[in-house]
């Protein structure tokens, strides 16, 4: 770092342009709206919306297939562990074991750091990453080897609080 | 700058941070007044949640946010992204008021640096913060952060021995 103390000393001569005095005026104008307008304060608002729309997409997608799936695996159950159960309602037994879950992918192909931000109403800054992945659930009838396959795109928007010192 | 981070008056804060606040914004803006603007909405925004600057790296990344969310409305939607970095790079060059030809060349050889080693430079010696705040502003490491710095002084060096 010897090398360059002269050059930093330089540096430091630079002295940036001094703002306009409006500058001052006009924060101190916003400053004083803080109780009539606290929205105007938000972060990124037009991104935000978008998130929140994907956000729900992506989770309604995520829950409808979860709903689906969990709907095959119980209804192949009672057939086997409680066959007198089955028997009062053969029909959506028959019709739903012939297809078994046969697996999940995820793939995400993009993550981004966003930096830091403000989330609604909150005083602590949150780091917030964006991830946007595939994923593709699968079943498959083993006596016929018919697939039954659903994919959706899902974003995820993690939130992560960060603690000033 | 020790005082500034427990004082509870904005004016002396930010009297104290203006000029480099505005510095480091217009590496990203096409004008002072662009610049103005970005600084403004980032301290407002800022100010009201914390009400001192005692996360002096929060307030820059709020700044660094406003200003590339700026950059951003400026440019068309489908190149917005990939475009932001690289428009950055080609924004105006931080504003001093140069009093020799000396001063002159050193501010036409921190346009030539790359935008990742100049935010580096403007946040160190104009602003004066740690590594640690800049490597919390910009989302890398503190070791990432001081390299960005040795290399920015580096390529500067080289660019002045040149002319």
């Amino acid at each position: 770092m010897n090398d360059f103390s002269e050059l930093e000393d330089q540096l430091r001569k630079l002295r940036p342009a001094k703002p306009s005095s409006e500058l001052f005026t006009r924060i101190e104008r916003a400053l004083a709206d803080q109780e009539t307008s606290p929205s105007t304060a938000g972060v990124l608002p037009r991104e935000r919306r978008s998130r929140f729309n994907w956000l729900s997409l992506g989770l309604g997608l995520a829950a409808t297939a979860a709903v689906v799936l969990f709907g095959f695996v119980r209804l192949q159950q009672p057939s086997k562990k409680t066959p007198s159960v089955a028997s009062l309602s053969p029909a959506p037994v028959i019709a739903t074991a012939q297809l078994v879950p046969a697996g999940l992918t995820q793939v995400v192909y993009h993550t981004r750091d966003e930096g830091l931000h403000f989330s609604n109403n909150s005083s602590q800054p949150m780091r917030r990453v964006r991830s946007q992945a595939r994923e593709t659930l699968r079943w498959r009838n083993p006596k016929t080897g018919a697939t039954l396959r659903i994919s959706y795109p899902r974003e995820e928007v993690s939130l992560t609080p960060i603690s000033g010192q | 700058m020790e005082n500034v981070a427990t004082d509870e008056n904005w004016k002396i804060c930010f009297s104290q941070l203006a000029p480099g606040l505005v510095l480091f914004a217009r590496q990203w803006t096409r004008s002072a007044a662009d610049a103005e603007d970005v600084v403004q909405e980032a301290f407002v925004k800022f100010w009201r949640r914390n009400h001192d600057i005692g996360n002096r790296g929060l307030l820059y990344a709020t700044v660094r946010s406003v200003a590339l969310d700026l950059l951003r409305r400026d440019s068309r939607r489908a190149r917005r992204e990939a475009t932001a970095l690289s428009d950055a790079d080609q924004s105006v060059p931080p504003a001093f008021d140069i009093e020799d030809d000396s001063q002159r060349a050193l501010v036409a050889g921190l346009d030539l640096l790359p935008g990742e080693q100049r935010e580096v430079l403007v946040m160190k010696i104009w602003n004066e913060l740690t590594f640690a705040e800049i490597a919390e502003a910009l989302g890398i490491s503190q070791n990432t952060a001081a390299s960005r710095y040795r290399y920015a002084l580096a390529a500067l060096k080289k660019n002045l021995a040149s002319t």
